[in-house]
């Protein structure tokens, strides 16, 4: 809630009340690392509007596309539906306004790209990001890679079936178009130095190298050929230079990485085993990742250890193991104990090494920088500045290993710090955020209408395991949409302007979550709001507003549209799209009916009786209110009250001599566009005499 | 609250003929409460006049406003448009905000826009009923809580009349009988009595039988009251 009351005058100061929403974030966007607008973009595809989604994703969101597909989407987990039935599926339905929009996706560029030459070292989430924010701002970046291709890790070693190749150059391809340069097939430290880039004019490098080696055990044996580091491995499958893995894989190591790992040598045709010190509970994997591999035929090896890779001449046989008493300390440290006496050979003719990774810091070489005692880049997390004052670092190879999106985070902030240096100011950054919402409260949620999360079709393991296909579908629109309706539409609801109310208490008796509280004035808590606008359409004081829209905005739409009419028939349609398809709700319909301006709202429980005036004050020669049968609109008592109201108008209309047929009611919403298209044909030639109303109606 | 209700339209259009400027005005006390004078009904009613006006073919301007309290001259000043730039203010308050606001701006015609109906408890959604007259003369005390002013249709201090039927009024067979419900509330209190005392004629001086009532709070006036 609020911590001051808002007024009319702080509303007069604003441009749009959507301002109202920066003061308090949806958890889903406040749990972004990258703060993408996570409520906005999921109610623009709600309406169909895929482009305008897809573009308000990489607002803030480099990688969009990547991140459709392999998002570790701490937005779901704290999406506040969880307390009603299942998160909203975010990361799909960003998965399919980014690849439906493509490379299409709006490219702003800044209006003048005249400041400083940057360089950027490493193409991945993290350089990437950071070479965007500083084009956007108007730097001349340059990404240097040492791979052919950009993307980093999810280019080179996330294996296909989990992230298609023109998926990452979708976001790569983009990312380039603001101006961004890329040199590939350079690796500094070898090809090249960061003495040669400052050489060259680069005025800041910003080292995003990550984490590029893979971490081995010296176990005896280990240096067997066939004892792969995991990032070779899945390396040189993402190259097409596809290792000789033998018949039987044992992969070391429990988490994703690991899975991947093994899943692709599933692929590949061996049997594959994958062990870890961890039991299954204990293991870092995702859950769904690991029952994955479990489904494409992993078998799984909890809680043992590798002592000694077994050889026959010079031919791996097996792996000796031992059992794994703990794995963390009383205090949770990664600190595991053994008992020798328990050992076990587990047969193998090749090890996948994938335990962690690990920095490589070669980029040192010829340069002034310097590591700490323990081998880590010396770096100030505060203003990303390593021991060299224009030299900065960002990513993994200075955080802790993350995801994709987190990189995105860590290269922006990065960005951040650069443009300061450069431009002479102290590198002072403020990560403070607003605040977020609360959970919505067991009372709350029981009201919310359930609707069971969409999944996407996946392919059976049998077929998986035949091909690096890409293994989840995305979804058809007309799934995206309705998956997009099931947001809550969190903070987007009703603020009080207190110097209004009357306390009369409407709408804590229309509202049909029970939220607001009378007490001076009426009280709208936000983290309990459903953002229905009941109440707003019902106040008599004009003393509610709605942090995501605004009835003006939106009539001022509807009058162009009205005026963009050209025939005698001006009518407009205001229709519950809840149910609606995609093409209707975003414009693009082929079936219009002539004469007809169809205007979607997300229930009819904000349309008041005033906008209804309104609409025909703007031109229209009548209104047809089609909303859901009851119990289908999202909101409980919804058509209900636009019944009421519509009826309301129509007396009103009765008293001027306008007449009652100009505005129509019909609950049709739900029951299809054929059925819908229909009624609102009927209902047009009712208010134009052509049929007359039924007893029904009146 | 006061409860008032707009007026017949047909009444509306006859007091605003001729006029090309209209500014309907709301008021934020009673009449935002019982839903029928507040901003947003001010909005409705501009909304009505302007498409009526439109559809006649007539040139007139309707704006709408609203203010805290019609009946407070302090509020006035937060109007957002001077009255006197408008032909006419219908206003949708209470008449005691009409009445004001008209001795307010000597020259500006305050027209109603409404009929000021009763005293009223809101007792249902979107149902006001009368339970004081405003008498002068309070009875609560001896009458289990039931005003025989306001419910019983002939304001009678010792009923029942005659002409209760069926727990019904003679005078509106839809409305319950004032004196019977007196008698249930105060048996129920056991209170019977108070019923059984017979009360005084009422005194109309302290109604509408003295003239102009006022109230005057010694304690809070600036200058000695009742020069006037």
């Amino acid at each position: 809630m609020r911590d001051r009351d808002l007024t009319s005058a702080d509303v007069a100061e604003f441009a749009s009340p959507r301002e109202l929403m920066e003061a308090e974030w949806a958890p889903c966007r406040y749990h972004c690392p990258v703060h993408a607008d996570v409520r906005g973009y999921i109610e623009l595809a709600a309406r169909g509007q895929f482009e305008a989604a897809a573009n308000l994703v990489r607002d803030c969101l480099p990688f969009a596309s990547v991140c459709g597909r392999i998002c570790h989407h701490p937005c779901e987990a704290n999406c506040r539906r969880c307390e009603v039935d299942q998160a909203v599926a975010v990361r799909e339905v960003k998965r399919f306004v980014c690849e439906l929009t493509g490379v299409r996706a709006a490219v702003h560029k800044a209006d003048k790209q005249d400041l400083a030459k940057v360089a950027i070292v490493g193409a991945g989430p993290a350089g990437m990001a950071a070479a965007l924010e500083l084009a956007r701002i108007g730097y001349r970046p340059t990404v240097f890679e040492k791979f052919p291709v950009a993307g980093g890790i999810p280019a080179t070693a996330i294996p296909s079936y989990r992230l298609p190749r023109d998926v990452i150059r979708q976001d790569t391809d983009w990312i380039f178009a603001h101006g961004v340069d890329f040199v590939p097939n350079c690796d500094i430290g070898k090809d090249k130095t960061i003495a040669d880039l400052e050489a060259e004019g680069f005025e800041a490098v910003l080292i995003a190298t990550g984490l590029a080696d893979s971490r081995m055990l010296p176990l005896p044996g280990a240096d067997h050929k066939r004892v792969l580091p995991v990032l070779t491995f899945l390396t040189d499958v993402s190259f097409d230079r596809t290792p000789d893995v033998g018949a039987n894989v044992l992969v070391i190591g429990g988490g994703n990485v690991a899975m991947d790992a093994a899943r692709t040598a599933r692929r590949l045709g061996a049997q594959v085993t994958a062990m870890c010190l961890e039991n299954e509970e204990e293991m870092p994997a995702w859950d769904w990742e690991r029952d994955e591999a479990d489904e494409e035929g992993v078998t799984f090896l909890f809680r043992r250890g590798p002592v000694e890779v077994l050889l026959d001449g010079d031919k791996i046989v097996g792996m000796k193991t031992r059992k794994v008493t703990r794995v963390f300390d009383g205090e949770g440290k990664f600190s595991p104990e053994y008992d020798d006496n328990d050992l076990q050979n587990i047969p193998c003719d090749t090890v996948i090494m994938a335990i962690g990774q690990t920095a490589n810091l070669n980029f040192i070489e010829g340069s002034d920088l310097t590591a700490d005692d323990r081998g880590r880049l010396t770096y100030d997390s505060a203003t990303h500045q390593t021991s060299l004052p224009e030299v900065f670092a960002c990513g993994e190879i200075v955080t802790a290993p993350g995801s994709a999106v987190e990189a995105c985070a860590s290269g922006q902030r990065a960005a951040k710090a650069i443009d300061l240096y450069l431009s002479g100011r102290t590198i002072q950054i403020d990560d403070a955020l607003p605040p977020t919402i609360d959970k919505i409260a067991p009372a709350t949620a029981e009201k919310v209408l359930k609707v069971e999360r969409y999944g996407v079709d996946t392919e059976q393991p049998e077929m998986r395991i035949t091909t690096f296909d890409e293994i989840d579908h995305n979804y058809d629109p007309e799934i995206a949409v309705r998956e997009a309706r099931r947001c809550m539409s969190c903070g987007g609801g009703a603020e009080v302007l207190v110097d209004k109310c009357a306390a009369c208490l409407t709408c804590l008796r229309v509202c049909p979550f029970d939220i607001p509280v009378v007490t001076d004035v009426a009280r709208i808590e936000s983290s309990l709001c459903q953002a229905c606008g009941m109440c707003i359409a019902d106040c008599p004081a004009n003393a509610i507003i709605a942090r995501s829209w605004s009835p003006e905005e939106d009539l001022r739409q509807v009058a162009a549209k009205i005026n963009a009419l050209t025939g005698e028939r001006k009518i407009v349609a205001y229709v519950c799209g809840h149910h609606s398809p995609a093409t209707a709700w975003g414009g693009t319909l082929e079936d219009t009916i002539p004469g007809v301006v169809e205007e979607y709202l997300p229930s009819m429980s904000r349309l008041s009786a005033a906008e209804i005036l309104h609409t025909l004050e703007a031109g229209a020669t009548g209104v047809i209110v089609v909303a859901c049968n009851e119990g289908a609109d999202r909101y409980p008592t919804a058509p209900l009250r636009a019944a009421k109201r519509v009826e309301q108008v129509r007396e009103l209309l009765d008293e001027i001599g306008l007449g009652a047929e100009r505005v129509q009611y019909v609950a049709v919403a739900d029951r299809g566009r054929a059925a819908t298209r229909e009624a609102m044909a009927e209902a047009a030639d009712r208010i134009e005499g052509k049929v007359q109303e039924s007893v029904e109606s009146e | 609250m006061i409860v008032a209700e707009r007026k017949p339209m047909d009444e509306i259009f006859q007091m605003l003929a001729g006029c090309k400027k209209v500014l309907v005005l709301g008021c934020g006390g009673c009449v935002t409460v019982c839903l029928t004078g507040g901003e947003r009904q001010a909005e409705m009613l501009a909304s009505q006049l302007n498409l009526a006006a439109k559809a006649k073919g007539e040139a007139m301007q309707v704006d709408f406003d609203s203010i805290t309290r019609q009946c407070e001259k302090e509020f006035f000043d937060n109007l957002s448009e001077a009255p006197a730039d408008y032909d006419a203010v219908l206003s949708i308050a209470c008449g005691a905000g009409v009445g004001y606001m008209s001795e307010q701006f000597p020259k500006v015609t305050v027209l109603p826009g409404m009929n000021t109906t009763h005293l009223a408890a809101n007792v249902a959604l979107g149902i006001w009923e009368e339970y004081c007259r405003g008498c002068g003369d309070c009875m609560l005390a001896w009458t289990g809580g039931v005003c025989p002013i306001a419910k019983c249709s002939k304001s009678l201090v010792n009923g029942t009349c005659g002409g209760t039927d069926k727990g019904k009024c003679e005078v509106n067979p839809e409305m319950n009988c004032g004196w019977l419900m007196i008698y249930e509330r105060l048996k129920e209190l056991d209170r019977l009595d108070e019923y059984r005392t017979m009360r005084p004629l009422r005194d109309h001086r302290t109604d509408r039988g003295n003239g102009v009532r006022r109230l005057v709070l010694a304690e809070m006036t600036e200058e000695e009251a009742g020069d006037e």
